[in-house]
Order: structure tokens, then sequence, then C-alpha cells
């Protein structure tokens, strides 16, 4: 099978030099974004790793128009460019947020909610590494059971389940929402370019690794985004009107240990006397997946 | 029994030449200020119902419903949202306007505070009530509490103002690029009615340009990014040049007031003085429906004046020190509050002693309405007998 070169970006909409971290998901992501979504794109960004790393003033990483706003409010913000962007007949510029899971899922929750039902045109994309990592890695609802968080730390590791915001996205009827990983570009790509042509409200969820905060080697992030997703710790699927589509089925059966072992974050279930909790994260990951599979299985091809 | 309709209570007779180029109708405050947003042609209203001010803004939606409107109106998620709406679409280039109340104005605080440093213009209405326990009445806390958001406030005796001052008020923000919060009082002006003069829409138009035209705008052709990280050196900077143009705010404003009175025939100084001259033992000072309780009872009070505050932040010094140039040193200054801002004084009597300070006038503060309280004609009396005979630094007017 020969290897699917279309990921090339051939010319950067970004310029070198941003501030994100080594190992980091976000410049990877944001650079495909900006090459998919091109120069007539308004990127709104709430407070989160991406504000700092597009560049504080008087820097601009990406290429295009890029609008930070308040924590909460990325999604209302963006509602107000669009409307003004419509009134100006430029109903084709693309108006995308990119935000964290804090931003997503905790503080910017209602907002999201609030656009996604009203059917706002706009493309959100949600890069999920699991906790706040801005703030120096503090519990969201995003984060996963088991991991350890300043705010989560040591014996008090995270013991709820993260929120499964692709369930509520999905209930909100949306033309289209999807996962991606990075460490399946084509499928992250062609995702971007489904989005980018859709209309309406569209949710893309990006498995975001994070060095610091999952206590990983940087050169490490693209394989265990890999890990995640052969573990079915991540699965890619897509929702078009609640008719879901897995993506990427893996061939065999990869317990969730063989990603999470080499995640510092969860050092501590490895250690005697935790196999239970690792049971559990084991059992939570297959009941998601044999949902999807049984969500997958009734759906029909959307129209 | 014949029962007057509203039609026929407009074609009463009526001095129907008094403002060339208008039509004198009967509405709410809250119609008024939907009034005053249609005749400004605002493009973007984000909405988000509360009481007292939801009529506004169902008002609005029934303008763009029924075409007399042309703007984009999206039902938001919250106040939070609307203000957040509202700066994307003013920073988008749109003329924008929406209305709030109370709680939903302290939820919105933390985008006031991005709006205001955007400097990003706007308009909004408030319709002012306080904060929990559950009170929907009139009370200034929750504007008056705002003041320090970089906004500028106005705040309108009648329904008449509000309209008048909607449009001033887009003048003013889209020159000077700070947003404006005109305020108006719970249900005595929100849901009373009384007689307005609109203007026809050309009159307006000539006032105001039909369209905003900014420079300052998410421009496609030129990319730039707004309100990333900005280190301490640069913030400095941008608050300097802010402070420089607050200051030029109250002299536009009264200029803005004085050019509105020659097109349109009513004109807004600063603050209004009634009655304050050597002769005055005490002056009154008020801002909002307050002012016409007093303006009518100091008529049987020869030694008692007015001072209406018109223009609230920034607070016009220049303008109260001139009123107040021929007051007699020994008189008595009385601020009557309807707000309680946490603190031993009341947002008026605080402005006032910075703006007069040092100063040789007495100051009192007579805290009345609190909470929507009414303060009728008797109250005032009180304040006036009290304040004139056995003041203390600061009175609640009316507890029992």
């Amino acid at each position: 099978m020969k290897p699917a070169l279309d990921f090339l970006i051939k010319e950067e909409q970004v310029y070198s030099g941003a501030l994100s971290c080594r190992g980091c998901g976000w410049s990877l992501l944001a650079r495909h974004l900006a090459d998919i979504l091109g120069k007539d794109t308004v990127f709104v960004v709430p407070a989160s790793c991406f504000s700092i790393i597009t560049g504080p003033y008087p820097l601009n990483d990406l290429k295009a128009n890029v609008v930070h706003t308040v924590f909460a409010a990325a999604s209302a913000t963006a509602t107000g460019v669009r409307a003004a962007l419509d009134r100006q007949g430029k109903q084709n510029t693309t108006v995308a947020i990119l935000a964290g899971d804090g931003g997503t899922f905790d503080i910017g929750f209602q907002a999201l909610s609030g656009a996604a039902a009203r059917g706002e045109n706009i493309l959100y994309i949600c890069n999920n590494n699991g906790a706040y990592m801005n703030t120096g890695i503090q519990s969201s609802t995003a984060t996963p059971y088991g991991a350890v968080t300043t705010t989560n730390p040591g014996q008090g590791y995270k013991r709820t389940w993260p929120k499964d915001l692709m369930g509520i996205i999905a209930a909100h009827n949306l033309p289209y929402a999807a996962t991606a990983s990075l460490a399946f570009m084509e499928d992250l790509r062609s995702k971007i370019k489904k989005a980018k042509n859709t209309k309406g409200f569209r949710f893309i969820m990006v498995d975001g690794p994070c060095p610091p905060g999952h206590k990983t080697e940087p050169g490490q992030s693209i394989e265990i985004g890999r890990l995640a997703v052969e573990s079915k710790l991540f699965p890619l699927f897509e929702v078009e009107h609640q008719h879901y589509t897995i993506n990427y089925r893996p061939d065999k059966e990869m317990p969730v240990t063989e990603c999470m072992k080499h995640q510092g974050r969860f050092r501590h279930l490895f250690k005697e006397g935790h196999q239970h909790l690792l049971d559990e994260v084991q059992a939570h990951t297959d009941r998601y997946w044999e949902r999807l599979l049984s969500n997958a299985a009734v759906s029909m091809p959307a129209t | 029994m014949k029962t007057e309709t509203l039609d026929s209570l407009n074609k009463m007779p009526a001095d129907k030449n008094k403002y060339p180029h208008h039509q004198e109708k009967i509405m709410k405050g809250n119609y008024a200020a939907a009034e005053g947003a249609r005749l400004c042609r605002v493009g973007f209203v984000p909405a988000y119902p509360i009481t007292p001010q939801t009529t506004i803004v169902e008002r609005l939606s029934e303008m763009v419903a029924e075409e007399e409107l042309d703007a984009t109106y999206i039902n938001m998620d919250s106040e939070h949202s609307v203000f957040a709406a509202a700066m994307g679409a003013a920073i988008t280039g749109e003329r924008v306007f929406t209305a709030t109340a109370g709680q939903g104005l302290f939820y919105a605080h933390e985008v006031l505070q991005a709006i205001s440093h955007f400097r990003l213009p706007m308009v909004v209405c408030n319709v002012g009530r306080p904060s929990i326990p559950w009170n929907i009445w009139s009370d200034q806390s929750d504007s008056l509490s705002q003041r320090d958001t970089g906004w500028i406030q106005f705040y309108g005796e009648s329904s008449q103002e509000v309209l008048d001052t909607i449009i001033q008020a887009y003048v003013i923000t889209e020159k000077m690029h700070i947003p404006v919060m005109v305020v108006l009082d719970a249900f005595y002006q929100s849901h009373t009615s009384e007689n307005v003069w609109v203007p026809d829409q050309e009159l307006v138009d000539q006032f105001l340009p039909p369209f905003r035209n900014s420079p300052m705008k998410v421009d496609l052709e030129n990319p730039k990014a707004f309100g990333g990280l900005i280190p301490p050196e640069h913030y400095n900077k941008i608050n300097y040049s802010y402070w420089k143009d607050i200051q030029a705010v109250e002299e536009l404003s009264e200029s803005v007031g004085e050019a509105f009175g020659k097109k349109f025939g009513r004109s807004y100084p600063n603050i209004e003085a009634v009655n304050i001259g050597p002769q005055t033992k005490l002056v009154l000072v008020t801002i909002s429906s307050i002012s016409s309780t007093v303006r009518g009872v100091i008529k049987q009070y020869p030694e008692v004046g007015l001072l209406k505050i018109r223009l609230f932040r920034p607070f016009p010094k220049a303008s109260v020190r001139k009123a107040l140039a021929d007051l007699p040193k020994d008189a008595v200054i009385a601020c009557v509050e309807r707000n309680f801002l946490g603190d031993r004084e009341g947002a008026i009597l605080q402005e006032m002693k910075r703006a007069l300070y040092p100063t040789d006038f007495k100051l009192y503060d007579f805290y009345a309405g609190v909470g929507g309280k009414d303060v009728p004609p008797v109250t005032i009396e009180k304040i006036i007998y009290k304040a004139l005979h056995q003041p203390e630094e600061v009175n609640w007017a009316d507890v029992s």
C-alpha cells in the first residue's frame, strides 16, 4: 500500500516561532487547520494554551484574523463575528473556534451548547489534552479517570469519568461532529475538509498530546496518540445528524494499559494494589466502544 | 363609557408644530429605547430576556420580524453570551445594540471590561434593578456598580430623554470608540407610558451616519490578531491612551447634546441645574426619574435647587463645578441615592465629593427608594427638612 501523501503542506499558513511546548499537538494541528481553511478565515480563540501559542501582542502565528476572547464565550463571540460577516456579504468566510477542553467541556459549555443549538455557521475545534494545561495541569471534566493533576494530586487522582462531550454534542443534532487524532493525519485532514465544506455548526474534537501535562517525552506524542486510538481510549468516529460512522476499527485487541503506561499521569495506577482501577478503565473503555458500535450499527447513511 | 384607545390618545390635539419632522406618540420607556435603536439603524441585536428590560428586546424582535429594522437578531443563551456576541459583531464592524438589567448586567461584567478595553463602539440600555434576594424593582445599584468598567454612562430622566440619548450615544461611541450604557428606571420609566416625540428617520440619518464606518475591525484583506496577551509596558500604554480619551468625553458629550438641540429642538447638557444661585440654601443631587419628582417639589421651596446628573461616567466634574459656582459657601448639598454599593456613602455622594474636593460645601447623603421603594414628593420633602435642619452625614430617608 502506497503511503498517503496528501497531508503535506504546500504553503504554510502559519509563521514560524509559535510558542508551544515541545511535542504539543496545537502547533501541528494549527498548521493543518490553517492550510485547509486558508486565509479567508476568522479564528476565535478563548483563554487556552493556543491563545499563548498563537502569539502575545504584537505577534500573530496565523496568517489570518485572530480574535482572542474571554474564557467562557468563544462560541458567543464567534456568533457575533459570524453575524457581522454575513451582513457584510462574507457568507463563505470560515469562522473557526480554537479552544481547549476547559473552554469546551467546562466554562465555555453553555455558550457552546447555545451556538450548537442555534445552528450557528461556525467550525468548533477542541484540542482535548485532558486538563487545564495552560494554567499548569488542573483537572477539567475532560480529565481521564485515574489521571493525576495539580488539583487531583497523588492519591487524590481523578475519580470521576470524563464528560461524554461527543455524546452531548451529537444530541444537538449537528450536521457534522467528529473526533480526530494527529496520529491519523489523513483522517484528520479529510475531517477538517469535510467540516469546512459543511454549513452549520460543526465540531471536531482532536486528541491533544501534552508532554508536560501527561508526563510524556515530546518524541512520544504521535506514538501515544496512535496507541490511544488502537486501544480505543480515543476512538475515531463521525456523527452526522446523529448518524454514527466509526472511521477506524483496530485490527487487534489492545489493552488500554498499552497507551496509559507511557504516561506519567497514570503511573500510580501501575503500582501494586491498583489493578482494579486499570480494570475499571478497561471496562469503561469497552462499554463506550460497544455503545459506538451499536450507534454505528443502527445508523443509516446520512443524507 | 367610552374607553380611550392608544390610537385615540395619539390623535389628541397637541402642539403639532412643537418639533418639526417628529411624530408625537404615547409609549412606554422600553419602547422608546427600542425606537431609539431602530432610528440608529443598528445592525446586530443579541438578546436575552430579563425583567424589566424584556420588552425592549421583544419590541426589537418584532421590528426585525416586521422588517421595520434591518438587523440580525439572535436569541442568545445568557447575558454573558449576549455581550460576547455584541463584542464579536462590533469587532467585525457592525453597529450593535442590546439591553439588559440587574443580574444580567452583573453576569456580563467580565465582558463589559473586555468590550471597553477592546475600545469597541456600542450602545446598551440597562433598566436598573438590584441583586438577589430577588427584586425586580427600580434601583441603580446594578449599573452604578459597573461604573468602573470603562463604559460611558448616561441616566435618562424621561422616555424622551432615553430615546434622544441613544441617538447621541451612537455619535459619541463611534467617535471615541468607548462603549456607552444608557440607563432607565425600572417600571417608573420602563413600563410607564409617556408622550414621546419620535424624530423622522431622515433627521436621525442627518445627525448620525446611517452606517458605521470604522477602520478598527476584522479585515480579511489585512489580517490582525485582537486581544492577545499583552506585556505590562504595552498594557500601560493602552491604558494611558484610554485615560486621555475618557477625559475628552465630558466636553464631547456636552457639544453633542448641544448639536442635538440644534437639529432636534431639544438640548441635553451633561448636567442640569434648576434654581441654583445665590439664594439657594440646599441643592438636591439626583439621577433618573427621581429628578422629575424633585423638580415638582422644589416649586414650593424657593431656597432649594436641583442638580440633575445625566452623564455619570466619566463624572462631569467641570460641569458640576461650573453649575455650583454661584452657590453660597454655606449651602448644603444632599445626594439622593437609589443605590447601595456596600459602602457607607452612595455612588452620587462619592462622585460629588471627588468632583468638588476641596470644598466648603456641606455634603450629605440620603438613601431613598433602594430596591424600588417609591419616592413620592413627601419623601423628598422629608429629605429637604432633614437636610436643612438636622442632617447626619449619611441618612436613610425612608426606613421604617
